[in-house]
């Protein structure tokens, strides 16, 4: 499964596609199925072609975990909830379900010896 | 210290102006983002991995109360209530909107402040011993040469468009707090046999992706021809630095390449060549800097003070503040405090708005309207009276500043790693965090030592992991976070490479790892010998058999 | 419409651009040229006639030392920018104004923005190819930004110590 993702333009915020628009949440992103390649690569293109809404557009792989769906990267994972050192930055302080499987998410594609996001106490 | 005047303000009016219209112009689609993003860079203004970054310079670290306030005021009003300090001196903002730019950066300019040059392929922000004009180990003052840099290098016509980054580090001091041999140009002030005032300089030093301990390229530079000898320095770098390859294209690699002696010899060559009279600052000049620096208000006091002894009599903790955080000042009668930003479970560097506020009033009340950022991400109240160190003490204590552990395990240098930085492979704070918990009990601590711990989270070094006692680099290892370890770096006057100690560890075994390495140093330690000094005598192996001996038991 | 700004007295003012740029391949036509170091250390004796004015492009990894002893006989060296963030064209220029005392015309061609015309204008060039479609006035502005400069260039702007000494 793929998502697209940016930074809005005017304030740097991270931003996810869905249907023409950017939108702030993981939650609300558009999901392109492995068999929609060309549904996404659309999606980069018209998302690239909003120079003036978002920067740095580009594809990212998301995979089921425990309680939803998660970026198989790490850092898809911190851009999505916000910085593990302080957990009331970004996105993630308004917490819910979505953020809970983000930050619980551990070896999605990989399986071994990752480590949790949430901050070790 | 250095006071604007009209000129410089005028100048920083210009400059915020010519920002204002180029976001105006981003954000109407007049310039394209590959466009707009080099400007940007160069007001300091990087786009991370949550918003923008702004990276506000403090030239040669040193501050006012008045621009601490402002600095609060910016953290409250624009971010998220604190900033970051960075191993440049500078100080950084993690959640600013682009669209707000153009105001702070005016209300910075208010206070003489600016996000100039502190990002892109031009001459950095200069650093300086924080303790410039306060110790008694300094032949000068650094911070009047690096205020001559600082003004000489802003906006230069011919030296902004470099191969790479450019950044210089002067001190005057034997005890090196600017690590200036890992730097492009490392400046050492001394003075010759005769007393003539010169500068040792040191080129090519630096660390990112090939580290170097910087030659020396001339011993003894007379002062008054520094400015000339910089313009050859940057010509023939600006002329002869790849462009081709970005890990090959800062001047260290050009130095490395021709050797530093054919290096010195193209600088010679070319300095030879420039007018003297045109390049060089006049004495005039210098003498106007300088005499921003030198009044101090001190007061005659005994090198004693009953008050503090006293107090210290009572107080454990304030004992063990002065043992840590307290330094020798060049005046009887008055200090040098450190204000670690490193407290146990912290993120190293940071310091919320209401911290802030308060260093402020102290430097204002306390210590002559002077703080200080220093490289290793803490604060100082250079000119603090004895017997006021009680007070002091109580009033960073009450604030959560008091942690009395300058230079110890748990005083750790850390980028902002993976949770902030587009750059990033594996996170840096939390990796720090789950160390300086390992050193909680400050009698620990004490016991080990010195043990200057850097953490980078990518090969770029923000976290000076080359030159840490113990260096941790943050890797990723077909997408996880892993660790590699090195021993026996120095960013100070004895500066040295960290070697590698073996692989790369799981986040969740570096903490542990570094425990071992320290128990392993205890066992062997010769006295009260510090852990660089151990590891230089009995050298890597012991270290490394027992971290991962230990591993294979786990 | 004329693509060249040329800076006079001061002011930017749309210029007549007479030179032709020949590449290597091409023949050399009739009438003013600019041609290419390597050209013109091989072919400059003839090309300099009294019927025309010749011009010689430097690139950036080209030093402009070579074309020294042959200055006086050039009405233009045009200076590339491969890449607007190549700064080595400054100090080109900075060195033919300077040290080399080049009178005739600097000319930046390349990659030309107006956000580097206070750098091109105080390292020496006089005339420019923006590539941004900066027209005089815009190039004017952009130039003249800033009323302080913190130290010498080739231009005859007083650095800020010598305005604070005045």
């Amino acid at each position: 499964m793929k998502a697209l993702t940016a930074n809005r333009l005017s304030d740097g915020d991270v931003v996810f596609w869905n249907a023409g628009q950017w939108v702030e949440r993981f939650g609300d992103a558009q999901l392109f199925d492995d068999d929609q390649a060309e549904a996404a690569e659309a999606a980069l293109a018209a998302g690239k072609a909003q120079p003036l809404a978002a920067v740095d557009v580009y594809l990212i792989d998301v995979a089921p975990v425990e309680g939803g769906l998660a970026p198989v990267s790490y850092r898809e994972r911190i851009r999505a909830l916000g910085p593990t050192n302080e957990p009331t930055h970004g996105k993630q302080a308004e917490g819910g379900a979505v953020v809970e499987a983000l930050r619980h998410a551990s070896g999605a594609a990989r399986s071994t010896g990752r480590v949790d996001l949430i901050r070790r106490k | 210290m250095y006071r604007y005047d009209a000129l410089d303000r005028e100048f920083l009016t210009d400059r915020s102006n010519e920002f204002r219209h180029q976001v105006a112009r981003r954000l109407s689609g007049e310039l394209t983002e590959d466009q707009f993003k080099p400007l940007r860079l160069m007001n300091g203004l990087y786009l991370q991995l949550h918003a923008y970054m702004l990276r506000v310079a403090v030239p040669y670290g040193s501050l006012n109360a008045r621009q601490v306030r402002r600095l609060a005021w910016i953290a409250r009003t624009y971010d998220k209530g604190y900033g970051h300090m960075t191993t440049r001196q500078n100080i950084q903002f993690h959640w600013i909107k682009l669209r707000d730019v153009p105001d702070i950066l005016d209300a910075l300019a208010e206070v003489d402040l600016h996000a100039m040059q502190t990002s892109g392929n031009c001459i950095r922000n200069v650093t300086a011993d924080p303790y410039a004009g306060a110790t008694a180990e300094e032949v000068d003052d650094p911070r009047v040469w690096s205020e001559a840099i600082r003004q000489w290098s802003t906006l230069h016509p011919e030296f902004s468009y470099l191969p790479r980054k450019f950044k210089f580090a002067v001190t005057a001091a034997k005890t090196d707090r600017a690590a200036v041999k890992v730097h492009d140009v490392g400046l050492i002030l001394h003075r010759a046999p005769d007393g003539a005032l010169g500068f040792e300089v040191i080129v090519g030093g630096g660390q990112g992706r090939t580290p170097y301990v910087g030659p020396t390229i001339k011993q003894h530079l007379p002062a008054s021809r520094l400015m000339s000898y910089l313009e050859a320095v940057l010509r023939v770098y600006n002329r002869h630095g790849r462009r081709d390859n970005i890990y090959k294209a800062r001047i260290k690699i050009l130095v490395a390449a021709l050797g530093a002696e054919e290096f010195a010899r193209q600088v010679e060559a070319e300095w030879a060549q420039i007018d003297s009279p045109s390049a060089d600052l006049p004495d005039t000049e210098l003498a106007r800097i300088r005499a921003a620096f030198t009044p101090m208000a001190f007061e005659t006091l005994p090198a004693r003070s009953e008050t503090f002894e006293l107090a210290k009599g009572v107080s454990s903790s304030l004992a063990r503040f002065a043992r840590n955080n307290v330094k020798p000042h060049k005046q009887p009668g008055y200090a040098i405090v450190e204000v670690s930003l490193k407290a146990i479970g912290q993120t190293p560097g940071d310091a919320t708005a209401d911290q802030m506020d308060l260093i402020a009033d102290l430097a204002e009340r306390y210590s002559l309207d002077d703080v200080r950022v220093t490289h290793a991400q803490n604060l100082v109240l250079p000119h603090v009276k004895l017997d006021d160190l009680p007070a002091v003490h109580a009033a960073l204590a009450q604030a959560g500043l008091a942690t009395a552990n300058i230079d110890l395990a748990s005083d750790i240098i850390a980028c902002p790693g993976l949770d902030y930085c587009a750059l990033a492979n594996a996170r840096a704070i939390p990796i720090a965090q789950d160390i300086a918990a390992k050193f909680a009990d400050p009698d620990h601590a004490e016991r080990v030592g010195e043990l200057k711990i850097k953490i980078s989270g990518c090969i770029n070094a923000c976290g000076h992991h080359h030159v840490g006692h113990i260096g941790i680099l943050g890797v990723d290892k077909k997408g996880e976070e892993f660790y590699q370890l090195s021993l026996g770096g120095s960013g100070a006057e004895d500066a040295s490479l960290g070697k590698i100690l073996g692989p790369a560890l799981p986040a969740d075994k570096v903490a542990d790892a570094i425990d071992t390495l320290v128990e392993a140093y205890l066992k062997v330690r010769d006295g009260d010998e510090r852990f660089l000094d151990t590891y230089r005598r009995v050298g890597l192996e012991p270290f490394k058999e027992a971290v991962y001996a230990h591993a294979d038991q786990a | 419409m004329p693509t060249l700004i040329r800076l006079e007295n001061g002011q930017a003012r749309w210029a007549e651009n007479s030179f032709v740029s020949v590449v290597d391949e091409d023949a050399v036509p009739a009438g003013d040229v600019i041609v290419s170091l390597k050209r013109f250390l091989a072919e400059g004796e003839a090309l300099l006639t009294n019927s025309r004015r010749v011009g010689v492009r430097i690139e950036a990894d080209e030093a402009v030392e070579d074309l020294a002893y042959d200055l006086p006989r050039l009405a233009v060296v045009a200076v590339a920018f491969p890449k607007y963030r190549d700064g080595r064209a400054y100090s080109s220029a900075r060195l033919l104004r300077q040290r080399l005392g080049f009178k005739g015309e600097i000319r930046a061609v390349g990659d030309v923005l107006q956000e580097q015309a206070g750098f091109m204008v105080r390292c020496g060039f006089d005339a420019f190819e923006p590539a941004d479609g900066a027209t005089p006035e815009v190039w004017s502005k952009a130039a003249s930004r800033f009323r302080h400069v913190y130290q010498r260039g080739a231009d005859a702007r007083p650095p800020a110590y010598e305005e604070r000494g005045a």
